[in-house]
């Protein structure tokens, strides 16, 4: 029932599939401000039973525009890493086509930026495609994230999952909007989604929006959403080993964010994001 | 004991909701929505000043919201069409001898004098727009509980009424809180003093059986610091070609170190759409049990909510769903932890089948003045075909580090694992399928009160002798 | 030999048009205990969920037949009616139906009798004593929260309360700790007498203790390879499958 018109007013960047009360305000992405520089628009095939690995880091902020396609039985692993500046905004939109037997993996770390909003479809079109979705992100200060992710699982004997591990310290808000959508006919199907955030600081305001839909009951769909503290006793453990509480803390934040990073094999790029965690967590 | 209570609704079918009576009502309003039926329905509840006045600035309200742009599709509702005030050949007594015999036998059918006898302290009957009957144990009167309807309370306890009447659920809240604030008639006054325990249930059923109609029935509970009551709403149709609408509310008040159980099991008819408001504001140590079982309707939204408003406030709530062919039901829960200590746990099951649709939708949303508050929610979904639906749609909203929120949810079909198990074991696969699905339904089921759970069961086994064939 | 119970004659069996049972012979008598062992995927499980009915698998050719009659038309329940009885590998996990009103159902619908509620509960008490289960067990959803022991001791218990002719017992004693194997393989043979027959998987010895082996079978590759007396337990366990694998292939 939502119009266009309103939309637009408001200068839209992505909405949910389905919308809910309005005074949650997670029904839109509204469009980040001022987002500069110049428009990276790509289009990327891997064609069939190629495999292949594509790495982005964003150091600058602007925006991002990626659609992928691939092919039967083709695998493709994105890396996408955005260590904007905290002044700048960044926007990345990103369509992907999943055709039969083919896999997309996802990597994906939002670290940086003032603003950023950001939308993953994914089509699993093909019987037997698959999804594997690994985000991580980190809010500090004023940072405020937006995400909106979707997976949308059509053939037969699909297998969706979407593992999201999250901190957020100062004033940071986010927004983590995420979607398994089972159409008509996507018998045998499974989709699991996950979300962890660790609050590290009384200033944060986090939003999870964890959806399921499902038209077909020969499926398997599963998600959950956890959201608290750091556990004490791990940070116990670890203090009682002679660090000091942000030492504790900076590793118990990492350890959740490794079964991300760990499915990036670049080993400069690794330890460039490792360097630039670290610089925002030790501060 | 509690095998004898079960026998009123034992036998239950369906088809007994849908025995109609002739309308003998004595009045009704004109169908649709202007100043002119506000004042007149006015009138003739003799309402006090304040309260037409309340109902003239609802309508002003009314008219100058939208329809909520999320949700089921309501475009088949036009308030032109539905008759809002349909008063009953009949005066409100205390004695089921003095309600006309068309009526008494519909109650009697529903098991209500039935049940009042064996396990309720209290009955409140509703038909169309006005209350017919009305009765609390002596005992309960003597310890100072007030357990009557909305009119006489305005009559009776006008300061009482005044002073909580729609503050919880204001008329600006949405379109249909407006609606009802408008229009309101009849519904159930419950006032427990300080550390009274109401033991037994006090029931309140409603039923609408003119067509065309609405039902906008006012629920106002107070229960005072120290006490306790459970509170059973039921509420049912006849079915019918046109649109009937039922816009209650519910507005209930937990105080200090108080505790309210309040269970529903709603089978209005398939031709309804329930567009009900419920709101539970609990203060310090007060405890907010919601039990709530939807059933019927053609299209629902409900979706109660608790506002955890003092510290250590709690709220249980416990709610299943079964939509079948040629309903949309959403439902759900939302909680606000707005102190210290707060904590929330939600628990449901939705059954979709046969093209129907589930929707489970709710908000936890925790504020920056609740640390420590403790939330976690649990839904499960079982589909029974793939013409059916259910989508899952909750949002958190965290401020604060100081929370610990968790939730879990799992859509999918009966296991083909798990019916051979049971037919290894000699069951029969469609009793064993309806034994899953009683038992996906049974940690719901075993929070209602005894002769509702067999209601339930009855329920869903009606409902799935019509999937398989 | 004792009076036939089970005949399988040349069974080819298999899941999705994949053939995993290959022409398997076996034969058990009124009163026997037989033991199956072999390598993890050589078709134990199949053969038992097999038996069974599982509506997943496929029967393609042989015969199998319980007391003179075809199993393969008969579903599942109806063998259950007819005194078979599985021992689950991995029991599935039902929430909202006890393990009390399981018992009692199934034990309704096997016997086609009501079971009365006082009696039945006096008997599944002593059961539960029996196998060292807390009595809220009962009362507990089926299998939902049991550890690995736990599970298997409830579906001893459904043997128990059931007592069917012929029990299968898919590796019931595997992943038990030394007390809990104790305690299943003291309720199987508690369960065993004259008229009753089991069929035993198990990678593990501890199990056969209480019990009288009559005969051991090994299959591999979805058939019986080598066939013999308790003794070939023993040799199994000292010497691995290999071998009779070579010797099978020799043959």
């Amino acid at each position: 029932m939502a119009t266009a018109t309103v939309n637009e007013a408001k200068n839209l960047f992505s909405e949910i599939p389905m919308r809910t009360w309005r005074w949650l305000g997670v029904n839109e992405l509204p469009m980040p401000e001022q987002v500069t520089g110049e428009l990276q628009q790509t289009a990327l095939q891997v064609a069939a039973g190629k495999e292949d690995e594509v790495v982005y880091v964003n150091r600058a902020g602007g925006a991002q525009n990626l659609t992928i396609d691939i092919a039967a039985g083709a695998k493709l692993h994105l890396v996408n890493v955005q260590l904007a500046p905290t002044d700048a905004a960044y926007t990345s939109r990103i369509h992907v086509h999943v055709a039969a037997d083919a896999t997309f993996s996802y990597t994906v770390v939002e670290a940086g930026a003032r603003h950023t909003a950001s939308e993953l479809t994914v089509e699993l079109a093909g019987d037997a495609s698959r999804a594997d979705v690994w985000g991580l992100y980190f809010g500090d200060g004023q940072q405020k994230i937006d995400l909106n992710y979707i997976i949308r699982q059509q053939g037969r004997h699909t297998d969706a999952n979407m593992q999201v591990r999250g901190a957020l310290r100062g004033q940071s808000e986010k927004t983590f909007r995420g979607t398994l959508d089972f159409l008509e006919g996507t018998k045998g199907s499974v989709g699991r989604e996950n979300e962890e955030v660790t609050l590290l600081s009384d200033g944060v305001r986090n939003r999870s929006v964890p959806i399921m839909l499902s038209h077909e009951d020969d499926v398997d769909g599963h998600h959950a959403v956890s959201i608290g503290k750091m556990d004490e006793a791990k940070l116990f453990y670890l203090m009682s080993r002679g660090l000091d509480l942000a030492e504790a803390q900076r590793l118990v934040v990492e350890a959740s964010f490794n079964p991300v990073l760990d499915r990036i094999a670049d080993t400069e790029l690794r330890a460039e994001i490792d360097a630039y965690l670290q610089g925002r967590l030790g501060k | 004991m509690a095998e004898k209570q079960k026998t009123y609704v034992a036998d239950i079918e369906r088809t007994l909701y849908d025995i109609r009576n002739e309308d003998h009502s004595v009045y009704k309003s004109e169908s649709g929505l202007t100043e002119d039926i506000i004042r007149d329905i006015s009138a003739r509840k003799h309402d006090p000043k304040w309260m037409l006045d309340f109902r003239l600035k609802s309508l002003e309200i009314y008219n100058s919201l939208a329809l909520p742009t999320w949700g089921p599709d309501l475009s088949e509702l036009n308030m032109n069409d539905i008759v809002t005030y349909v008063q009953p050949d009949a005066k409100m007594t205390g004695n089921w001898a003095e309600v006309p015999t068309d009526i008494k036998d519909t109650f009697d059918r529903l098991g209500i004098p039935d049940a009042e006898q064996k396990s309720l302290a209290g009955v409140g009957a509703q038909y169309d727009s006005e209350v017919v009957y009305h009765s609390l144990q002596q005992n309960m009167a003597d310890q100072g509980v007030i357990y009557t309807d909305m009119e006489t309370a305005i009559r009776e306890h006008e300061d009482i009424v005044k002073e909580y009447f729609m503050t919880l659920v204001p008329p600006k809240d949405h379109k249909f809180a407006a609606l009802h604030g408008a229009v309101w008639s009849g519904g159930s006054f419950v006032y427990v003093p300080a550390g009274v325990h109401v033991d037994i249930p006090l029931q309140s059923y409603f039923r609408l059986n003119a067509a065309g109609a609405g039902q906008f029935e006012h629920t106002l509970i107070i229960v005072e610091p120290g006490a306790s009551l459970h509170f059973i709403e039921g509420c049912s149709a006849p079915k019918y070609n046109v649109t009937n609408l039922h816009a209650g509310c519910v507005e209930l008040f937990v105080k200090e170190g108080a505790r309210l159980r309040y269970s529903t099991i709603e089978n209005w008819s398939r031709n309804m759409m329930n567009l009900n408001t419920k709101r539970a504001l609990v203060a310090k140590d007060g405890i907010m049990e919601w039990v709530s079982g939807s059933f019927g309707s053609h299209v629902s939204c409900l979706y109660p909510c608790t506002v955890l408003h003092g510290e250590n406030a709690r709220c249980e709530f416990t709610g299943v769903t079964f939509a079948a062919k040629g309903q949309d039901l959403d439902t759900g829960a939302s909680v606000i932890h707005a102190a210290p200590h707060t904590s929330a746990n939600i628990n449901t099951r939705t059954i979709s089948k046969d093209g129907g649709k589930a929707t489970y939708r709710s908000a936890v949303k925790v504020t920056k003045n609740a640390p420590f508050a403790k939330c976690s929610v649990n839904c499960e979904s079982l589909m029974l075909d793939n013409k059916s639906r259910s989508d899952t749609l909750p949002t958190m909203d965290v401020e604060g580090d100081e929370a610990d929120i968790g939730h879990e949810a799992k859509i999918g079909r009966i296991s083909d694992e798990a019916i051979f198990y049971l037919t290894s074991r000699g069951i029969e696969e469609k009793e064993a399928r309806a034994m899953i699905v009683r038992g996906f339904v049974e940690p719901i089921a075993k929070e209602l009160p005894l002769e509702y759970a067999v209601e339930m069961n009855n329920l869903v086994n009606i409902e799935l002798e019509g999937t398989m064939g | 030999m004792s009076e036939q119970l089970l005949a399988i004659h040349d069974l080819h069996a298999g899941v999705e048009g994949k053939e995993i049972l290959k022409g398997l012979n076996l034969n058990i008598g009124k009163g026997e205990v037989h033991v199956i062992l072999g390598p993890n995927g050589s078709g134990k499980s199949t053969l038992m969920n097999v038996i069974m009915g599982h509506p997943k698998y496929e029967v393609t050719g042989g015969s199998l037949t319980f007391e003179g009659e075809d199993l393969t038309q008969l579903p599942t329940y109806e063998r259950a009616r007819r005194g078979l009885f599985l021992s689950f590998q991995t029991p599935e996990e039902i929430p909202g139906i006890t393990l009390g009103t399981m018992i009692r159902t199934s034990m309704q619908a096997v016997t086609g009798k009501k079971v009365k509620l006082l009696p039945f509960r006096k008997e599944l008490k002593e059961r539960l004593e029996e196998l060292k289960m807390k009595p809220e067990y009962a009362e507990r959803y089926l299998n939902v929260g049991f550890s690995g022991g736990e599970k298997k001791r409830a579906e001893i218990l459904q043997l128990l309360m059931l007592n069917p002719k012929l029990a299968l017992l898919d590796e019931t004693d595997s992943g038990l700790d030394v007390d809990a194997v104790q305690i299943v393989s003291e309720g199987v043979a508690k369960f065993h007498n004259e008229n009753n027959s089991c069929i035993i998987i198990t990678h593990n010895t501890r199990i056969l203790e209480k019990l009288k082996v009559d005969r051991v079978h090994v299959l591999m590759q979805g058939r019986i390879v080598e066939e013999g007396g308790p003794e070939l337990v023993e040799q199994i366990n000292a010497h691995g499958f290999t071998h009779i694998a070579a010797d099978a292939a020799e043959k």
